[in-house]
């Protein structure tokens, strides 16, 4: 494959030299040093403005990413969570003695297989659940509240819970078994809409960036034409051409790929800060924490981050190869 | 290794400026190019260095028929020939040195392999207190011999040479002229366009004249 060779042979070690400010770079080792003035003048390449340009791309690509990464893993989490657990409810309204019945569920819980440990909720606890949802605690005591019994079962060795079911409607009345299932897949629906929002949002940036970077490349092309002839003429093919152009786009998107990748490790960073500030209620913090995790993204959300900025880099490197090779197809 | 067969051109729907051109150079031959202003010697060079399309008849440089080239097929023939053009064609951002060293960097080759030669080539044309100079302030004749570096550098098999010693006094383009003499000994054919009869009669080469879109080859006497 000619690209992987490209990839060897580029001048990797030149890259540093056009990262650093002059005085930097003349200190590096001569190893890294660039023997031979650029055959394109860097002054000629759109400078600032699509470096900025660039750098917002790779901010929004990374807050995205970043985003939905946190999604996912809090996500994950709580469907382990919940997916550990099973919820048996008991009817108040029917139950004369709804304490005893609740030892009795218990009980006859804890026999079967695949079943961990039985917590039977009291009628606080309960009502604690609810709290958030409806307010003060005493005035619920008047209302005939469910009472839970969670169940933890051995995920391992899960019980048979279409069995257990049916044993409880036929040994008790008025009580149900909630295995959490329709809510666990609601939770991947919900992830599996963010995954597909940020997708499509990182497409969105790719194709802007890749907009970007032709028009620029073509503005370069046409005001470095009388150096491609000149080139042309010492017999330099379309690869030595596009390399020239597409050395400074490379490190343009360096460049500006870790710009906005740092700043949006740093907006990641701020996040959990931002959002005690931010979040009003008890409920809006609750929910967003159970959405997007505690806020902080892990040492991978940041590894993805970095991903950003060689994808960014890359982009730009091939899009501006690929325009100067065409727009060369029409010239000569 | 050049062989034109009745090339006829012309710029747009102007008039033809060259007609039934029929010649060919063997490697290893030296040629003057001459005719009055005008006549079509540039244009000629042009053809020959694959920049310019006939309008009529065949060109073969290298044996290749130069009309069913691929762009890279053009490249690598180009990169066998040097040529000097009457306007230079120096990059204005590069050093002389930089500029007379591009054909070697074109190839491929590593700087430290040939930043003697270039050096050394450039103190032969004269140029030994200018190589770090910029184009800009360099003098027409100056610029001249630095084309000239560039075009040979690379000891092409074919060299095209368009007035080499219109900007330079006898003495220096003696010098020259004996530059492409030594490079023809080497095995490089020259071509050679010029109006300079003084350059000429140094020299006892066959002149193919170009006068009224025809090309007329006279024997060296
Ligand atoms: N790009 C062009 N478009 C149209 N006409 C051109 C073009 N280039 C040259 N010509 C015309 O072709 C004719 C030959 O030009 P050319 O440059 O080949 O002459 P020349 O022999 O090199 O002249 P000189 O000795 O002055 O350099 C001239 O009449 C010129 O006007
Ligand atoms: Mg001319």
């Amino acid at each position: 494959m000619t690209l992987l060779s490209d990839i060897r042979e580029y001048p990797w070690t030149s890259l540093l030299t056009g990262l650093l400010p002059a005085r930097l770079a003349a200190l590096l080792p001569a190893r890294f040093q660039t023997k031979s003035a650029q055959i394109v003048p860097s002054a000629s390449i759109a400078g600032n403005a699509l470096t900025v340009v660039i750098a917002i791309m790779s901010f929004l690509a990374c807050l995205t990413l970043g985003a939905v990464y946190m999604v996912n893993q809090s996500a994950n989490a709580w469907v382990n969570d919940i997916a550990s657990e099973i919820t048996v409810e008991l009817d108040p309204v029917n139950s004369a003695d709804i304490e005893k019945k609740m030892t009795l569920v218990a009980l006859f819980l804890a026999k079967q297989k695949g079943i961990i440990n039985v917590k039977p909720l009291t009628a606080e606890d309960s009502a604690k659940l609810l709290e958030p949802w409806l307010g003060q605690t005493s005035a619920l005591q008047a209302l005939p509240i469910p009472r839970l019994i969670a169940v933890e079962i051995d995920r391992s060795n899960p019980p048979d819970i279409q069995l257990i079911k049916t044993a409880l409607s036929e040994n008790f009345e008025g009580v149900a078994l909630d295995d959490h299932r329709r809510w666990q897949a609601e939770i991947r629906t919900l992830t599996r809409s963010a995954a597909l929002v940020g997708l499509a949002v990182l497409s969105l940036v790719a194709a802007a960036t890749i907009a970007v970077i032709v028009s620029a490349t073509r503005s370069a092309m046409a005001s470095n034409r009388d150096i491609i002839e000149v080139l042309h003429f010492v017999g330099a093919n379309e690869r030595f051409i596009s390399r020239e152009f597409e050395r400074h786009f490379l490190g343009l998107g360096v460049r500006a790929g870790l710009v906005g990748a740092l700043a949006a490790a740093l907006a990641f960073l701020l996040l959990p800060t931002m959002m005690d500030m931010l979040g009003g209620g008890i409920v809006t913090t609750a929910e967003t924490q159970r959405l997007i995790g505690s806020g902080e993204l892990d040492l991978k959300g940041y590894l993805l981050c970095v991903l950003v900025v060689v994808v960014v880099a890359c982009l730009c490197m091939i899009t501006s190869r690929l325009g100067v090779i065409r727009v060369l197809k029409n010239y000569a | 290794m050049i062989r034109f067969d009745n090339v006829g051109l012309r710029y747009g729907s102007g008039p033809e400026i060259l007609r039934d051109v029929t010649f060919h150079v063997l490697p290893g031959s030296f040629h003057f190019l001459t005719g009055p202003s005008g006549a079509g010697k540039t244009t000629l060079l042009r053809l020959l260095f694959m920049s310019l399309r006939p309008s009529r008849g065949l060109i073969f440089v290298f044996g290749e028929n130069v009309a069913e080239l691929s762009t890279s097929g053009r490249s690598a023939l180009r990169r066998r020939i040097g040529i000097v053009f009457q306007d230079f064609r120096l990059l204005d951002h590069l050093t002389t040195w930089e500029n007379v060293a591009l054909p070697l960097r074109v190839m491929g080759k590593k700087e430290a392999d040939y930043r003697e030669d270039v050096t050394d080539l450039l103190r032969w044309v004269g140029l030994g207190d200018r190589i770090d100079a910029y184009p800009e302030i360099l003098s027409g004749g100056e610029k001249q011999r630095a084309a000239i570096a560039r075009a040979v550098i690379a000891r092409p098999e074919l060299l095209l040479a368009d007035e080499p010693t219109g900007n330079v006094d006898p003495a220096i383009g003696n010098r020259l002229l004996r530059l492409f003499v030594e490079l023809n000994r080497l095995g490089t054919s020259v071509i050679i366009a010029t109006h300079d009869y003084g350059l000429m009669e140094q020299l006892d080469a066959p002149r193919l004249v170009l006068y009224d879109g025809h090309l007329q080859l006279r024997q060296a006497t």
